[in-house]
Parts: structure tokens; C-alpha cells; sequence
């Protein structure tokens, strides 16, 4: 798991931006938090990626307007936590393997 | 007291705004009903897509920012693949979309979609205005973000309700953008570095791509490039970045690119890259891209470099300032001549298989060719200053044409070249014939990519626009016929088009002169006097005209470096 503290002005989009570039990749947020800090915002993101994608949310990162900063952040008991909880908001997606099943008469 | 529409078109005109082109609707009707008057000349198209081809056209022939303005809804998803376009090319471009009544948004009113929401993954800035105060700042702003740095499309999306409203107008404001921590400049040092690098190298090469224009260091880079005498090469975004007749310039590289050209990028132990994104098409699979390679990347936009692999000497900022600094150390230093590495890359024996036909020359020699020296035959009545603008659609015509492109000035080959959009040559050449009244616009097209925007020819006619328009027309969706026989064993699945219309009659229909060259008629060498004066005709008319070239339907291009190759694993034509 990689945690990623990314500082921004908040205007608007800023933070979907941010958050698009994950999900673009197919790539699953298990905890985000976003808050003010200091002049400006951060958002907390912890994530399983590999060298390529680090590489490249980085760059994606560092390429929105209004991002002010991006740097890795330590891993924090509570984030591993929050990981885990995997509480679903309504409607619940279908897993891959149900949708598949054959339909029966 | 001035409407929301008028502050609109107020600071479009103070962003230096005189064309736009648009398809109006429901929620933009304020805007449009403002328009006479404002000083802005509206140009209606027939699809909104082709308002933002067209709009991209007029950006890329001439650096500025292009304005498209579509409603709601059907009109805004109807410019997407636009603004996805002006994205992956770089193009400064602002889209102005209405929006529904603000009491309605969020409530799935009639022609209302989520605009901003749809266009945040494919725009440098986007807004939606919830305020008429907002707007003279808003608009700054996106074209502040639309032409600086390393250009791109932004959109605004205005609700009706704002168009419609009054306030206190002071005037159009400017934008100063924030200072940000992640605005880097090269490193002091870097041209010191990048002299010890050309030191130690033994087979040093340039790759040159759109950033050079864009940042107008077309002249800095030949410049540079004639004191390091290296051979050099262009994406399909870079041509014409170089004069054809450098005797160390090999053409286009990448999947389509020359022998002379992939040979040396695979072999070299320096690549010096100028305003490339080098993406796959270029690279050829990534992980076998330049193995002996050490990389000096110059580039405007951090998030480029590091794409394929680490970068070892990045010089961030704008070419125009990096380019001539960078000479002004070089040409002072002691630099090997590199005439060997020269001789081999730039000799006889690589040239020869990657020759194009001259004009004149209709000798069969495999399928592509009389295609290709039709194209050549084209191409050699443009003018050859920068007053000529060929625009290739998306296909094997697209490729043939980048083949046989030989410069008409550095913003003289338009095509849609990351997204590939096929569709994009005809509104775009409509975007660059208003830009240039007096330059000569050839826009080449596939019989698949003229009909996805056949309706311009409305738009074509009415504004009476002298564009030379040629169908290369293979009755097949070339180029994915070409990846079925090579690569999924001759099953032409839905791409045969042989029951295509009768373009020439369906010109005429539009009002527009129309003929037919047959390839057989072509080959002909009791035809050739006919045929060029036929062309020549074709290129002095003052009206808009139409010429089908009717071509084998199973030639192919040539060479042709297949998906999860390296580029000198090229593939060339059975002769």
C-alpha cells in the first residue's frame, strides 16, 4: 500500500481531478481524506499500486493546475484501518463473478 | 448594466477573439442572440463536432485559441471527442457550452448533462459559472490555462439563467496565476551536462516532436541542430519542424516512420528529445524503446518526462528559452563531429528502401505506391512556403500523406495525431482556410473518415472556401483491413465499405464541384498529360472542389513496425 498527501488550491474540479487519476487506471481508493491545510487543502489517499502507476499518478498529479504539491506520506495505523472496513453505500455493485453466473429459467 | 451573454463576448473579444465556431441551441440562445454586433464572427457549422474540429483547426494554423460554442446537453457530448482531441495534441482551445437553468441542475431537466463532470479527465481547466460575477474572471482564466505552458482545451459551462442575467460590467479583468511550488525550471547546469553527454556519445540523435513548434523555437532548433549535426528525426506532430533538405534529417519515426529513422533511434546511445510525449506510436513497445540509450529530454510539461523510462538529463521549460541557451553554451564547446554514426545513419544503403515516390514517377512497385505518388503528385503543387496547409484525416491516407510530406513550413501538416480521430480533416481544414484566407488548404481524407463529417460540405459551400478536398477512397476502413490481414488472418470484419455512396454525386448535391481520378487512369501513361492537367486545375480553382481518388483496396502501408515491436523489427512491403 502507498499513502499519497497531495496539497491544492480548492477550486472547482480540483479535488475530482485528483481523484480521476486513479480511477482512470482501474485502481481502487480504500481511504481518502480531504481537509484544509494551512493556505490550502490535502488530500490523503492510500492505495495498492505498482512502480509504473506511482510513476505516472505522480506526473498526472503534478500536471493538474492546482495542485501545489504531492509527496509520499507515511503509513498511518488509521488509514489501515479505514482500509478495511469496506462499508458499501447503496445501490451495491454486483461482483464480477455473480454477473457472470448463467442465468437460470 | 450588460447581460451575462454580452460580458461573454465582451471578454472574448478581450482575449483577442474575432471567430468562433458553433452550433446554437436551447440554453445558448442568449449568447447567440447577443452576437450581432460584439465584434465576434460566428461561423455555423452542421455538427457541433465539426465546430470543435474546426475551432482546433484554426488553433493549430495558427497558435491561438480556438473558440467552439454548443448548448446543452447533445450539443456538449457532441464536442467531447473535440476536446479530447485538443488534449492529447495540445491545442489551445476554449469550449463555451450552455448549461440548463440553475434552479435545474442536478435535476436531470431536458438537454441537461453534467459537462463538467464529463470533461474534467479531458481538460487542462474546466469551470461551470454558478454566478454572473464569475464570468470576466472565469474567462481569464481559461484561456490563461488554454494557451500557456504546454496548451490545452478548456471548457465553460454557462447556465441559461446566467446568460440571461444583468450586472454592473467594469470590463474584461486579466489573470495572474498563482505561483506554485510544482513550476520547476531546468536545472541551472543543464547545459554543461547535456555538452558531457554529446562528449561521451558515439551515436548521438535528435527526435523532435510538436512542442518545437508550439513554443516557436522551430528556428532555434535548426539552428542548434546544424552546429550538432546529428541525425534527426520527427513524430508525425514534428514534421516540417526541419527543412526537408538537412542532409542529417531522416523523416518521420515510429510505427510508420522511415528504415533510416527507427534504425538509428534503436541504435543510439543519445537520444536528444525536443517537445516529445513519445508515445507508443513512436516507441514501439516501450520496454525495447532506444536500449543503449541515455535520454535528454527538453519539454515544457514535467508530467511528460519519465513516461517510457527514468529520463537522465530533463531540461523543463519553454524550447524557445531552453533551445537557445542550450546553443549559445554548445557552440563554444568542443563537440566530437559524429561523422561516422553520420555516414551510417544518414547513408545510401538505409535510404534507399524508405525512397518515396517523385513526382512523376508511376511505376508499380507494390500497392501503396501509385497511391503514395498520387499523393506526391498532390503535394508538389502546394506552395512551398508557409502558405500551404495539407490536413491528413485518420488512416492509411494519413499515414501515406506524413510519408510524403515535405514541408510547408512548420505548421503546414495538420492531423489528428494522439486521439486519431477520424472525421477531424474536413472541419478542420474549414478552421484553417478562415485562419489563412489566402493559403492553400489541401485536406486529404479516407471514404471512412470523410462521411463521420460529410455534412461540412454545407458549411464548405456557404462560406464559399477554396479547399481542395481529395478522398482516397479504398472502399475499406484501410488501415484496420491492414491490422485484420496482417494480424487476424485476412478476417475483414465490417470494414468493407464497397457500397459507399457516390461522393461526386453527393458533392454536387452540396453544390460543390466534384471528380474522379481511378488509379488505373493514373497508371496510365497515355493519361499523364491529362491527369496533371486535371490536378493543376484542381489546385488553381477559387471555388471549394472535390477530387476521389479511387485506389486498390488492399494496399498497405509501408514500412510498418507491429504492435509490441521495436522499431527496428519494421515490416516492409513485398515488392
Amino acid at each position: 500500500m502507498h499513502i499519497f498527501q497531495i496539497r491544492y488550491r480548492n477550486t472547482q474540479g480540483t479535488l475530482m481531478r485528483i481523484l480521476n487519476a486513479v480511477a482512470r487506471r482501474g485502481i481502487e481508493l480504500p481511504f481518502v481524506q480531504a481537509e484544509p491545510s494551512e493556505n490550502a487543502h490535502r488530500v490523503t489517499l492510500l492505495m495498492d499500486i505498482n512502480a509504473k502507476q506511482l510513476g505516472q499518478l505522480c506526473r498526472d498529479w503534478r500536471a493538474i493546475v492546482d495542485v501545489v504539491e504531492v509527496r509520499p506520506g507515511a503509513p498511518i495505523k488509521e488509514l489501515w484501518e479505514h482500509a478495511h472496513l469496506g462499508i458499501p453505500h447503496p445501490p451495491e455493485s454486483v461482483v464480477a463473478a455473480a454477473s457472470v453466473q448463467p442465468a437460470t429459467a | 448594466m450588460r447581460k451575462g451573454a454580452q460580458i461573454v463576448l465582451d471578454c472574448l473579444r478581450a482575449e483577442g477573439v474575432d471567430l468562433a465556431f458553433g452550433y446554437p441551441g436551447g440554453a445558448i440562445m442568449p449568447l447567440y442572440d447577443a452576437l450581432e454586433g460584439s465584434g465576434i464572427r460566428h461561423v455555423l457549422t452542421r455538427h457541433e463536432q465539426g465546430a470543435v474540429f474546426a475551432a482546433e483547426g484554426f488553433a493549430r494554423a495558427t497558435g491561438k485559441v480556438g473558440v467552439a460554442i454548443a448548448t446543452s446537453g447533445p450539443g456538449a457530448t457532441n464536442l467531447v471527442t473535440g476536446i479530447a482531441d485538443a488534449k492529447m495534441d495540445s491545442v489551445p482551445l476554449v469550449c463555451i457550452t450552455g448549461q440548463v437553468r440553475s434552479p435545474l441542475i442536478g435535476s436531470d431537466a431536458f438537454q441537461e448533462t453534467d459537462v463538467f463532470g464529463m470533461t474534467l479527465s479531458l481538460t487542462k481547466w474546466n469551470r461551470m459559472i454558478r454566478s454572473i460575477d464569475e464570468l470576466p474572471a472565469a474567462i481569464a482564466e481559461g484561456f490563461h490555462w488554454a494557451r500557456s505552458g504546454r496548451p490545452g482545451p478548456v471548457v465553460i459551462d454557462i447556465p441559461l439563467d446566467i446568460l440571461k442575467a444583468s450586472m454592473e460590467f467594469g470590463g474584461p479583468v486579466k489573470f495572474t496565476p498563482p505561483r506554485l511550488a510544482n513550476h520547476v525550471g531546468p536545472e541551472s547546469t543543464f547545459a554543461a551536462t547535456l555538452i558531457a553527454l554529446l562528449q561521451q556519445a558515439k551515436k548521438p540523435v535528435a527526435l523532435i516532436g510538436a512542442g518545437v513548434k508550439l513554443s516557436d523555437a522551430v528556428e532555434d532548433l535548426q539552428q542548434l541542430l546544424d552546429l550538432l549535426n546529428i541525425p534527426s528525426f520527427a513524430t508525425v506532430h514534428g514534421l516540417g519542424a526541419l527543412k526537408q533538405k538537412s542532409p542529417y534529417y531522416l523523416g518521420m519515426v515510429g510505427m510508420h516512420g522511415t528504415k533510416a529513422a527507427n534504425l538509428a533511434l534503436d541504435e543510439t546511445d543519445l537520444l536528444l528529445v525536443f517537445g516529445a510525449r513519445l508515445d507508443d506510436r513512436v516507441t514501439g513497445e516501450p520496454t525495447r524503446f532506444a536500449p543503449h540509450a541515455k535520454i535528454a529530454h527538453f519539454e515544457i510539461d514535467p508530467s511528460q518526462l519519465d513516461r517510457v523510462r527514468p529520463c537522465d538529463a530533463p531540461v523543463i521549460g519553454n524550447l524557445a528559452e531552453t533551445i537557445p541557451a542550450f546553443y549559445q553554451e554548445a557552440k563554444h564547446a568542443h563537440l566530437p563531429d559524429f561523422a561516422g554514426w553520420r555516414a551510417v545513419a544518414c547513408g545510401p544503403e538505409r535510404a534507399e528502401r524508405t525512397h518515396s515516390p517523385e513526382p512523376g514517377e508511376t511505376r508499380k512497385q507494390g500497392l501503396a505506391h501509385p497511391t503514395k505518388a498520387f499523393l506526391q503528385e498532390l503535394f508538389a503543387r502546394m506552395p512551398k512556403d508557409d502558405s500551404g496547409f495539407i490536413l491528413a484525416d485518420v488512416g492509411q491516407h494519413q499515414m501515406w500523406s506524413a510519408q510524403c510530406f515535405r514541408g510547408n513550413g512548420p505548421r503546414g501538416f495538420i492531423t489528428s495525431g494522439g486521439l486519431g480521430a477520424m472525421g477531424f480533416a474536413l472541419p478542420a481544414a474549414i478552421g484553417v482556410q478562415l485562419a489563412k484566407p489566402n493559403a492553400t488548404v489541401l485536406c486529404v481524407s479516407g471514404d471512412g473518415g470523410f462521411q463521420m463529417n460529410i455534412q461540412e460540405l454545407a458549411t464548405v459551400h456557404r462560406l464559399g472556401l477554396p479547399i481542395k478536398m481529395v478522398i482516397i477512397d479504398n472502399k475499406f476502413l484501410g488501415m484496420v483491413r491492414q491490422w485484420q490481414e496482417l494480424f487476424f488472418s485476412c478476417n475483414y470484419a465490417e470494414t468493407d465499405l464497397s457500397d459507399n455512396p457516390d461522393f461526386v454525386e453527393i458533392a454536387k448535391a452540396y453544390k460543390i464541384a466534384a471528380s474522379m481520378i481511378k488509379e488505373e487512369e493514373f497508371l496510365d501513361p497515355g493519361q499523364s498529360e491529362n491527369v496533371a492537367r486535371r490536378l493543376t486545375r484542381f489546385f488553381r480553382s477559387t471555388r471549394p472542389e472535390l477530387l476521389v481518388f479511387e485506389c486498390h483496396p488492399e494496399a498497405n502501408v509501408y514500412p510498418m513496425v507491429p504492435a509490441g515491436s521495436s522499431l527496428s523489427e519494421m515490416v516492409f512491403e513485398k515488392e
